[in-house]
């Protein structure tokens, strides 16, 4: 049982602020680490993973700080976001190689393992340089955990993976967090988190914005004002259908059409059919306005 | 563990084709030194000039060629495409990957270099090995320095190849040509040292004494090999570089 610890860590870079006063701890279990693209979650888990040192504040993989001690990775896997594995080893010998750099007593048995649990025993021999990108993801994943850590640190893990694969390695990151494994997966699509993990940290424009239990967070973030753009063959009339409804907060015509705020999510996409029927009006457009993770994240800070 | 980090890192080297290209300039030399001989002349004439074109080709031009395209890459292109991860994430000494990584581009250096001395000193001397054993041991110390060196380079710059290329052209080609008192930091220099107390024979004419050429060539090799240490325990990857 492993626990990465940040104590008021700050990271910046000159002038720029890359990570601001985060505090948080990960414990076992799968924990999601969300945000936006350049919120800063990268340079986080690099910070954890000891490749990074902090500006301020102290990183610890429990009582060690990750910085400067290569120890740690006999304990921890990581998984980076950046494509580039060596093109001209094969699969197998990656693994391989870093089963032996880990130093670990049955190397080939250890990369067999790894390799059968990515589900990439049929491509293993051959050579890198021409797998697909979700191949060397799998084969990124084979590789970091091959030695069996008790702290996984996985960055965008999901990228270039097709569904099926992605069913895999979530099923597979599961079954390693049920032995008590600690595992932390960056991510800038919320449905992955949402479907892999208990707990969520968001981390927006380097600020931790929240952290806590998802479905705690899911709910701040549903119960938000929407606002819906609305097109229609008689906005006006549409308009004033929609005002009488309980869920609708305000209604706005602007640029041909109608712009439209409800604080009941569920209860407005309801309304829209029945407010259209009314009004006698043919709907041409419905869109969310503010539905981007980044408007949805701004206002998690806003909170 | 230092066998697989020795084959990965050996790999990586002979899989760029710029590595392969190099032995065409050691071809090169052998071939200069074959038609030298085919020309008429003395056989003090052939000599003299074979010693100057391992002196001044082989060791000004082909040596530091060859160091500083293999050098720079040994760790500097795993830096570059971010491969270096796979290595710092794991519980090796940094001091080891150094180490294993500076031995290993040393003994390519040495093997793309040291045969084209040997073969184009005894074909230039028409059979006579003595001059051509003598360069080639000084290309292996040679390459020891030129090689450490680079590599420390590339873990200080990410320009690590532009500025090895100048400093041969500027400092070994130029400043240490003109300015004697500059020449006790030429790595050419140090390496020729070697070179004449090995031939004996007065073909070549070193400036410095073996001794201070030896002293110096594994000083500044270790000076440069500390350093890419400390640097590798400290280098950062930010993930978006590296």
């Amino acid at each position: 049982m492993s626990a990465l610890t940040l104590a008021s860590v700050s990271r910046w870079y000159g002038n720029v602020v890359a990570v601001n006063d985060v505090s948080f701890e990960v414990g076992p279990g799968i924990t999601g680490l969300l945000g936006p693209n350049g919120a800063g979650k990268t340079t986080l888990l690099h910070m954890m993973a000891g490749f990074l040192a902090p500006s301020a504040g102290e990183v610890r993989l429990d009582d060690q700080p990750t910085w400067r001690h290569p120890a740690i990775y006999r304990q921890v896997g990581f998984v980076p976001e950046r494509e580039a594995v060596y093109p001209f080893l094969t699969g197998r010998q990656f693994v391989l190689a870093s089963a032996r750099l880990q130093g670990i007593d049955d190397p080939a048995a250890a990369t067999d393992r790894a390799i059968e649990m990515v589900d990439l025993r049929d491509a293993s021999k051959r050579a890198i340089g021409g797998y697909s990108k979700g191949m060397r993801q799998r084969v990124k994943v084979a590789a970091s955990l091959v030695h069996d850590p008790g702290v996984l640190i996985l960055d965008e893990p999901f990228n270039g993976m097709d569904p099926r694969q992605r069913l895999h390695m979530m099923d597979l990151l599961r079954s390693m967090a049920s032995e008590g494994r600690t595992i932390l997966f960056s991510s800038h699509i919320l449905e992955e988190v949402e479907r892999l993990s208990d707990r969520v940290l968001v981390v927006v424009a380097g600020r931790l914005a929240a952290s806590g239990d998802f479905r705690r967070i899911r709910r701040l973030m549903t119960d938000r004002p929407h606002r819906f753009t609305i097109r229609s063959s008689d906005d006006r009339a549409l308009g004033r259908a929609l005002l009488a409804h309980p869920a609708v907060e305000a209604v706005e015509l602007r640029d041909n059409a109608l712009s439209v705020r409800t604080g009941d999510y569920g209860a407005l996409t309801r309304a829209i059919a029945v407010a259209a029927r009314e009004a006698n009006a043919s709907l041409l457009e419905l869109r969310p306005a503010d539905e981007s993770l980044e408007s949805v994240f701004s206002y998690l800070v806003r909170r | 563990m230092i066998v697989t980090l020795a084959a990965v890192t050996l790999r990586g080297l002979l899989n760029r084709r710029r590595t392969l290209l190099l032995v065409l300039a050691g071809v090169l030399m052998v071939g200069v030194a074959a038609l030298s001989r085919l020309a008429e002349g003395t056989d003090a004439d052939a000599l003299q000039f074979t010693a100057r074109l391992l002196a001044d080709f082989g060791l000004g031009v082909l040596l530091p060629l060859v160091a500083v395209i293999v050098g720079t890459a040994t760790i500097g292109s795993e830096l570059e495409d971010g491969t270096i991860i796979y290595l710092l994430a794991k519980p090796i000494p940094r001091l080891l990957i150094v180490a294993v990584k500076a031995v290993i581009a040393w003994l390519l250096v040495t093997l793309l270099g040291s045969p084209a001395f040997l073969v184009s000193g005894v074909i230039g001397t028409g059979g006579d090995a003595d001059l051509g054993i003598a360069y080639a041991v000084a290309a292996a110390v040679g390459a020891l320095e030129y090689t450490t060196v680079f590599l420390a380079l590339s873990l200080l710059t990410s320009r690590a190849l532009v500025i090895g290329l100048a400093y041969v052209v500027i400092w070994e080609g130029v400043v240490a040509g003109l300015f004697a008192g500059t020449r006790i930091l030429s790595v050419r220099q140090h390496a020729l040292a070697v070179a004449d107390a090995l031939a004996g024979d007065g073909a070549i004419t070193a400036e410095l004494s073996v001794g201070i050429g030896l002293a110096m060539a594994i000083g500044v090799a270790a000076l440069a090999f500390a350093l890419a240490v400390r640097r590798l325990q400290t280098v950062e990857l930010r993930g978006d570089t590296a």
